[in-house]
């Protein structure tokens, strides 16, 4: 397990493709009858208020968020949680066919007062073709090469 | 019968309901959304910094999505007041998962409205603030966050 990735890794400046997802609209109202039951979000035949029509919910975009950065990062990185997310923008309504893009870009690091670990200041972007149509920051926990007795 | 952006009250503290976390729908989820051992894998989960499974802190997130739709039909079957239309929100701040989430633990949510601010993209709407805060079954704040929703002006006569 030597080619994990520590704490000691991340430095201000990198930024990790974290891969892309197409977005169905099955998944689009599978995911809202569970957790946002709201027309907007649950009929293809709905022109509703500002969304104008089916758009996903945001926090199924906050899901799938998760779900790549796992695939992309943190199935390889000493990944210990997170505390939560200072900030988070939906910016524009994302529709079935839509194809996402994350990235998330390293603006700090802060080591913990205990030393075993360390949070990441990340700003994770959700691009659709050029446009970002969500954003936010936040600072996930990895745990230090020395405190896990690796390398 | 709904009200404009400009009838909202502040205040109002409102108990959205309850949700029993458990290792079933615990793993469920996070094989779905976050699948990383501590959330999926009582043997490593056993291993690692949290002693034993705890749930996504997504999980956590979208529960109050459910519960505070589920609050608002509610209101709105029983007749009361509310505004013009579904929600949309352009996003949320200050978001803490403060404790971990076990198996077992029932999790009850509740909001009060705080702050109504302008939308400059949007001048037609304005922005209504919500203080959330998720209590485990002994009281003590496991999670909270402020969440944002547009809601329509009242129109020019």
């Amino acid at each position: 397990m030597t080619d994990l990735i520590y704490f000691d890794d991340f430095q201000a400046g990198q930024v990790y493709q974290l891969g892309t997802h197409l977005l169905t609209a099955e998944e689009i109202m599978e995911f809202a009858a569970e957790f946002d039951p709201q027309p907007q979000h649950l009929d293809a035949g709905a022109a509703t208020g500002i969304l104008g029509g089916l758009a996903a919910s945001g926090w199924h975009l906050c899901a799938l968020s998760m779900r790549m950065m796992v695939d992309g990062l943190f199935c390889r990185a000493a990944s210990v949680g997170a505390p939560g997310v200072d900030e988070l923008q939906w910016r524009k309504p994302v529709r079935a066919g839509d194809t996402l893009r994350l990235e998330g870009e390293v603006l700090a690091t802060r080591k913990s007062s205990k030393g075993a670990r360390g949070y990441v200041q990340f700003r994770f972007s959700m691009w659709r073709g050029e446009e970002r149509v969500m954003m936010f920051v936040c600072w996930p926990m990895f745990g230090c090469r020395a405190a896990a007795g690796a390398g | 019968m709904g009200v404009w952006f400009e009838d909202v009250p502040l205040g109002g503290k409102v108990t959205i309901g309850s949700y029993t976390f458990t290792e079933e729908n615990i793993i469920a989820f996070a094989k779905k959304y976050d699948p990383q051992p501590f959330h999926i894998d009582k043997e490593a989960a056993a291993l690692s910094p949290y002693g034993g499974i705890i749930a996504s802190g997504w999980q956590t997130a979208l529960v109050w999505m459910k519960l505070m739709i589920a609050h608002r039909n509610a209101a709105v079957a029983a007749g009361e007041v509310r505004t013009q239309e579904n929600y949309v929100s352009p996003g949320f701040r200050d978001l803490k998962w403060l404790k971990p989430v076990r198996p077992g633990m029932t999790i009850t949510y509740t909001n009060e409205s705080v702050a109504k601010r302008d939308w400059k993209s949007l001048p037609q709407y304005g922005l209504l603030e919500g203080y959330n805060e998720g209590l485990s079954d002994d009281g003590t704040l496991v999670y909270s966050f402020i969440n944002r929703v547009l809601i329509a002006r009242k129109p020019a006569e």
